[in-house]
């Protein structure tokens, strides 16, 4: 299921790697677009939480082109509507996320994404 | 205001205030609680539109049934007065078909008494038809007695007629949200493992969350997802997190099939509110930033079913490893697919420490924590949940407990004060010294797993804290007790 909404708000957490862990890269993707019912309200609310840049990037990298560059001041009904595609009804069933940062790549099966980290990871 | 009379399940008493107050507060309602007693099959609350009392009845999984209060009285002497003055009650009625029910609290009525009882009542000059199938009002007389034991035709016979109290007036609707105790019985359910919460604890659970379409919830020992159906029912988006995906997924393998999770999040019909599910160790999580979850509802493995863990090492083994382990045939260890890192015990009161923490961090402001904490009762103390700055208990009376007799669960609900998000918890193990900073010992669900295994001294007064209510037969609560 990794929806896009779920993939903005994770970052790479392997010990030490702080730089450039965020938004993680998807390769080998097999995507479901599976249609859900609307709440523009709670994606209008969601706006200010979400990256704009790592959305519209990662958008594009699965072929997604319906959002603009830079963030709208004030949304309008149909970009609300082209964003609640984007955040709630593309699903990336399998494939991996890879840390641009450090390479850790973190699988995703059966819409589960394995995001455990190895033992050499850990830290303290 | 107009008063209006709920008639509530007896079960799981502690709870029935909170669900009430969370419910209002949902849908921004005020509500007073006007019976005395507040602990009855009876509850008498002052709202003020029957809008109210139908969200009441949509929502509360313990109210049975809720009537417009026209009179009350120790006897049927004071009923009749009170009612004969407020006969402008029956003005809308007086030609609509109708039937008069009779209900007791604690007791089954004799049908002859009934039909004698129904037929004082020919004063109130309804012209109606008599509709027992379908009438277009219905108004009940309602008789509370206490609660005794009576198990012979004799003795029931016997306190016929000694109720406390009597109440008349016209029923506004049952409880709609009963039927979900049925719908989303564990045992019907298409998915579930051995720690799945029971349908109506899951949704007294949910219901302190104030879950509501657009809200986003989270719970972080997500197991085989139960406390999320609840959640999701009243139209909240839902995420999980579990450091074990196996309990996510279920036994089914290979490509192409749906994890367990969302098999039975589609049986519910609430599939699209399952944002996603996740295999990490909180503790060690992804989530970048906070202050964007509505709510966390969660209910964390306290090691009588199954132990919490967390990544990491048992102290006393071997350190951490600083490297990837290559393995013979050259690939690294933790590449392989089915490398499973190594994990250690998660101490309750840390876990419980962090959990409050991360909430602080993860919420919205006025963002609610709802979890579980398990305690031995004879060690409880107000003051074993930990204090954070920026979290606050949300109490009612002695809080909800579910007692299992020397142990028992407590349903602890805190809100977030704080406007800011704050800094993520670090996770790191607290020493005894920060564990006991609140109250000068360790909380009662220290190393609780530890001792419920070893088995539980004697209870000191010798009584269930709750005598005086009917003992709770329901058979996942008899389960969870005996286990």
């Amino acid at each position: 299921m990794v929806r896009l909404i779920t993939h903005n708000m994770l970052a790479c957490h392997v010990k030490n790697c702080t730089k450039d862990n965020f938004p993680l890269a998807f390769s080998d993707v097999e995507l479901v677009i599976r249609p859900a019912p609307e709440n523009l309200e709670f994606i209008n609310r969601f706006l200010p939480k979400l990256d704009w840049k790592a959305l519209v990037d990662t958008a594009r990298s699965l072929g997604d082109t319906t959002l603009p560059e830079t963030m709208p001041e004030s949304m309008t009904e149909d970009q609300l509507r082209a964003l609640h595609h984007v955040l709630m009804e593309m699903h990336v069933e399998e494939g991996n996320m890879t840390c641009r940062g450090c390479g850790h790549v973190y699988p995703i099966s059966n819409g589960i994404p394995n995001m455990l980290l190895a033992e050499h990871e850990v830290g303290r | 205001m107009p008063l209006y009379l709920l008639r509530i399940s007896s079960e799981q008493t502690s709870f029935r205030i909170p669900s009430l107050l969370s419910i209002a507060q949902v849908f921004d309602f005020p509500i007073r609680f006007v019976s005395s007693d507040l602990f009855r099959g009876v509850l008498v609350v002052e709202l003020q539109r029957e809008d109210d009392v139908e969200k009441i009845l949509e929502r509360d999984i313990l109210v049975l049934s809720a009537t417009e209060l026209f009179a009350e009285g120790a006897s049927y002497d004071e009923l009749h007065t009170e009612l004969r003055n407020n006969m402008a009650l029956f003005d809308p009625y007086i030609h609509t078909t109708f039937r008069i029910t009779m209900e007791s609290c604690n007791h089954r009525i004799p049908e002859t008494r009934q039909r004698e009882t129904i037929n004082t009542f020919r004063y109130t000059g309804l012209q109606g038809e008599v509709s027992m199938k379908a009438p277009q009002v219905e108004f009940v007389i309602v008789e509370d007695y206490e609660w005794e034991v009576a198990n012979t035709p004799e003795a029931r016979y016997a306190r016929d007629g000694n109720f406390v109290r009597v109440y008349f007036g016209r029923r506004i609707g049952i409880g709609r949200a009963r039927s979900l105790i049925l719908s989303h019985s564990v045992k019907t359910r298409t998915y579930y493992g051995n720690t799945s919460m029971d349908a109506q604890m899951g949704f007294l659970m949910a219901g302190q969350a104030l879950p509501a379409p657009g809200k986003i919830m989270y719970d972080p020992f997500v197991g085989t997802g139960s406390m999320l159906y609840a959640v999701a029912h009243w139209g909240a988006y839902v995420f999980g997190s579990d450091i074990d995906g196996r309990q996510i997924r279920g036994k089914m393998k290979g490509k192409n099939t749906r994890p367990g999770v969302y098999r039975s999040a589609a049986q519910y019909g609430v599939e699209d509110r399952f944002i996603d599910c996740l295999t990490y160790d909180v503790t060690r999580g992804p989530i970048r930033r906070g202050g964007w979850v509505d709510a966390i509802v969660t209910d964390p493995p306290y090691g009588v079913r199954a132990g919490a863990k967390r990544l990491g090492r048992k102290e006393g083994k071997k350190p951490l490893r600083e490297d990837p382990y290559l393995m013979d045939d050259g690939e690294y260890s933790h590449q392989k697919p089915d490398y499973l890192p190594p994990s250690r015990p998660y101490e309750l009161a840390n876990l419980t420490l962090d959990l409050i923490l991360l909430a602080r961090w993860l919420l919205v402001p006025k963002g609610r924590l709802v979890f579980f904490l398990p305690t031995v009762n004879e060690d409880y103390d107000e003051i074993d949940i930990p204090i954070v700055e920026g979290m606050k208990e949300l109490k009612f009376g002695a809080g909800s407990v579910q007692d299992f007799g020397k142990w028992g669960r407590r349903l602890i609900t805190m809100e977030k004060t704080a406007l800011d998000d704050g800094l993520p918890p670090t996770f790191e193990d607290h020493d005894e010294l920060e564990l006991t900073k609140a109250s000068g010992k360790l909380p009662g669900h220290y190393g609780f797993n530890k001792r419920y295994a070893a088995g539980f001294p004697p209870r000191k007064d010798g009584n269930r804290s709750e005598s005086a209510t009917p003992p709770n037969t329901t058979l996942e609560k008899r389960e969870e007790g005996m286990e």
